[in-house]
């Protein structure tokens, strides 16, 4: 570990360990800006006791919180509050008033922004968790191990959200558990379902250490920890099977639409090609989900190991693009590879932010070594992996069904209220339980201070 | 395989009288109106194409792609022919139309608790021996019923022996076959048909879900042994360290 830092040092990276660090400060302008607002919160409170004394009495002291609290309305609770409005009024539009008026979905277009972007790009980019899993329990990539809470935990809300978003998309949603009883084993479907409820259920275990820790009572909490562990092992080896069947049927699904998915995308390959992709988005989501918590959050993470982990993402793109470049040319995809139509350009687009754009940025040192920039790559990877999974359940499906669909406003909403709740559910997952290690509670003076010391 | 029925629309014996399109909207319960697409309120239409008139319906395919596709096995074919809907099972994911080549299925987009609709051949009454409603319906005997191989030999003796016929039967090869057959005069392409795959489509994710124990097999023994070699692998080192530790 010490090594490791030490090394980092050489390279010109600094362990985050040092958050007091002036450096850390110019590099994460956030992260002295929360100080500074910090320290004005604590500020005011000995004014207001001061005003207090002055013998405004009571008035001041009301007319102070009501202030306080008009200052905890930032840009971002604004906007926070109004996705969760807008969210509701779909909500009640997808319930109350049905699919006509809260969709755009039409008989040609069963499958919109819901499935492309919910439930493909949803799953996909919760991939993360059982690649880390299976790197540090069953490869025994040891260092990876700080990232594997908040890989899990970002899944495991991934999951959840995709159920949430099921409810919504199904006509039926008070039917979900027919697939428990109705077995069709020749569809596809039937395949997704199940190990989407398994999976979830291991996930959950997964996850539950994080939340039994706190309880209070010690017998039962170590009791449970005991046959956690016990478990443990068999969970990740059961995860990851399930999750590469499913993360591949998600592109099997689409192996029925052949003849109306553009050539560009349909494949007998597609349960192959969803594999692969899935594998390094979910770890650009989970590198993502790292940098923000560290720099909004008090955490503290090496960020080394981002690094590490996006050496390990530029192969699997090359991987997955020279498998998608072989069978775009042997199943015949690539005669529409240079053709001005709109299915080409938005292939282009997805290629560059998939593949082009992050395999030349994360080749460089000075990117990968960079937490900054290297936040911005994966951000690529992920809006990339989106174009994809939105390629193939909308844009190449598009000329079969000779109609233009363009998402109705309630389906951008719910589809952002989901990702929001989603996001703030994992902050406050890492603020109160112990997904990544936070920095000790120092009061804000002294890191000050020792900053201006060095 | 038990026989199953199956039905011949001559297009060139269509008259356009729209007679099929109202005998399947009376007997469902739907009001009149004729409408020119395929709807939640008309499982079959007579489309104009210039002087020739197509009707549409479901092809109630040998090998449907719906029913792979449908989780609950709501949609099914029956060893009769027809692919009957089981409403009580449908939980609404709209798999059916996403994987139907012919795009026929419709769904009530507009209704709180929302069903599939589509023809089924009124399975009902051929169980109980009647022809189908369309079929009793028309006056120009432009949709025939009978046994499907019977059928099949209609199809392709009108067709061999009149030389007006394009030499194809829309529904003998379509995604591997289906239980309504089309003959035409006039290239079925003008008149809207959809090229769809020669073979049955189901083939498609049945070779991928024939993959499923083979995966779970060799993964899970993969895993398995990748974890033995790591836990292998620490003991070792462990061992090692233990070692040094007891000789310095």
């Amino acid at each position: 570990m010490l090594e490791s830092s030490e090394k980092q040092k050489a390279r010109g990276l600094k362990p985050l360990s040092s958050a007091a660090d002036s450096g850390m400060a110019k590099a994460m302008p956030f992260h002295s800006d929360r100080a500074m607002s910090s320290e004005a919160d604590r500020a005011m409170p000995s004014r207001a006791h001061a005003m207090d004394r002055g013998g405004d009495g009571n008035d001041g002291a009301s007319l102070f919180s009501v202030r306080r609290w008009i200052a905890q309305i930032t840009l971002w609770r604004v906007i926070v509050a109004l996705i969760f409005v807008a969210g509701a009024y779909a909500t009640y539009a997808r319930f109350v008033l049905g699919f006509a008026a809260s969709t755009n979905l039409t008989d040609p277009q069963p499958w919109g922004l819901w499935v492309g972007l919910g439930t493909l790009c949803g799953v996909g980019l919760s991939a993360g968790g059982f690649a880390i899993a299976a790197a540090v329990y069953l490869l025994g990539f040891e260092r990876y191990r700080p990232l594997l809470r908040t890989a899990v935990t970002v899944s495991f809300l991934g999951y959840l959200s995709v159920m949430v978003g099921m409810m919504y998309e199904l006509g039926l949603p008070w039917r979900i558990w027919h697939p428990i009883v109705m077995w069709n084993r020749h569809s596809v479907l039937f395949e997704v379902s199940w190990c989407v409820m398994l999976y979830s259920t291991v996930l959950a275990l997964e996850f539950s250490p994080a939340l039994v820790e706190k309880i209070p009572w010690k017998r039962a909490r170590e009791w449970y920890l005991k046959w956690h562990h016990e478990i443990l092992i068999g969970l990740v080896l059961v995860g990851t099977v399930l999750s590469s069947l499913h993360q591949s049927f998600l592109g099997g699904l689409y192996l029925l639409t052949e003849g109306k998915l553009d050539p560009l995308w349909y494949s007998p390959y597609l349960p192959s090609l969803f594999y692969l992709s899935a594998i390094p988005a979910g770890l650009a989501a989970t590198i993502i989900a790292i940098y923000l918590s560290v720099r909004s959050l008090d955490v503290k993470v090496d960020l080394g190991i981002l690094s590490e982990v996006s050496r390990v993402i530029a192969p699997m793109l090359i991987i997955y693009a020279l498998f998608r470049g072989v069978d775009l040319f042997t199943h015949g995809g690539s005669k529409y590879l240079l053709t001005w139509r709109e299915e080409t350009i938005s292939f282009w687009v997805e290629i560059a932010l998939f593949v082009f754009a992050p395999v030349i940025l994360l080749s460089r040192e000075k990117i990968r070594n960079n937490p900054l920039y290297l936040y911005w790559t994966c951000c690529l990877v992920v809006m990339g992996f989106m174009a994809n999974r939105l390629n193939v359940s909308i844009t190449g499906l598009q000329a079969s069904s000779r109609i233009y669909y363009v998402p109705k406003w309630t389906e951008f909403a719910l589809t952002l209220a989901t990702i929001t709740a989603a996001v703030l559910a994992f902050r406050y997952a890492v603020m109160y339980l112990e997904i990544l290690p936070k920095s000790p509670q120092r009061p804000r003076w002294m890191v000050k201070s020792a900053a201006a010391d060095a | 395989m038990e026989r199953s029925k199956a039905m011949l629309v001559d297009i060139t014996k269509c008259i356009g009288c729209r007679a099929c399109e109202q005998a399947c909207k009376e007997i469902h319960g739907f009001s009149k109106e004729s409408e020119t697409h395929l709807s939640t309120t008309a499982y079959t239409v007579v489309e104009d194409h210039g002087d020739r008139y197509v009707r549409r319906l479901c092809m109630n395919c040998q090998d449907p792609a719906c029913a792979s596709a449908c989780l609950v096995g709501a949609l099914k074919k029956t060893s009769l022919g027809p692919v009957t809907y089981d409403k009580s099972k449908c939980m609404g994911c709209r798999y059916c139309l996403v994987a139907c080549p012919f795009n026929v299925p419709r769904y009530q987009w507009s209704k709180l608790a929302p069903y599939i609709t589509k023809c089924d051949m009124c399975y009902e009454r051929q169980a109980k021996g009647q022809p189908p409603a369309c079929v009793e319906a028309c006056p120009a005997e432009a949709s025939i019923i009978g046994w499907r191989d019977e059928i099949l030999e209609e199809a392709q003796r009108r067709v061999l022996n009149d030389n007006k016929y394009v030499k194809q039967i829309y529904g003998s090869h379509e995604a591997g076959g289906t239980s309504v057959f089309f003959i035409s005069d006039v290239a079925f392409e003008k008149l809207g048909f959809i090229a769809a795959p020669k073979h049955a489509l189901p083939t498609l994710t049945a070779n991928a879900l024939g993959d499923v124990p083979t995966v779970v097999m060799v993964g899970g023994a993969m895993l398995s042994g990748l974890y033995w070699i790591t836990q292998r692998r620490a003991l070792v080192a462990m061992a090692d360290a233990q070692e040094k530790k007891e000789r310095s």
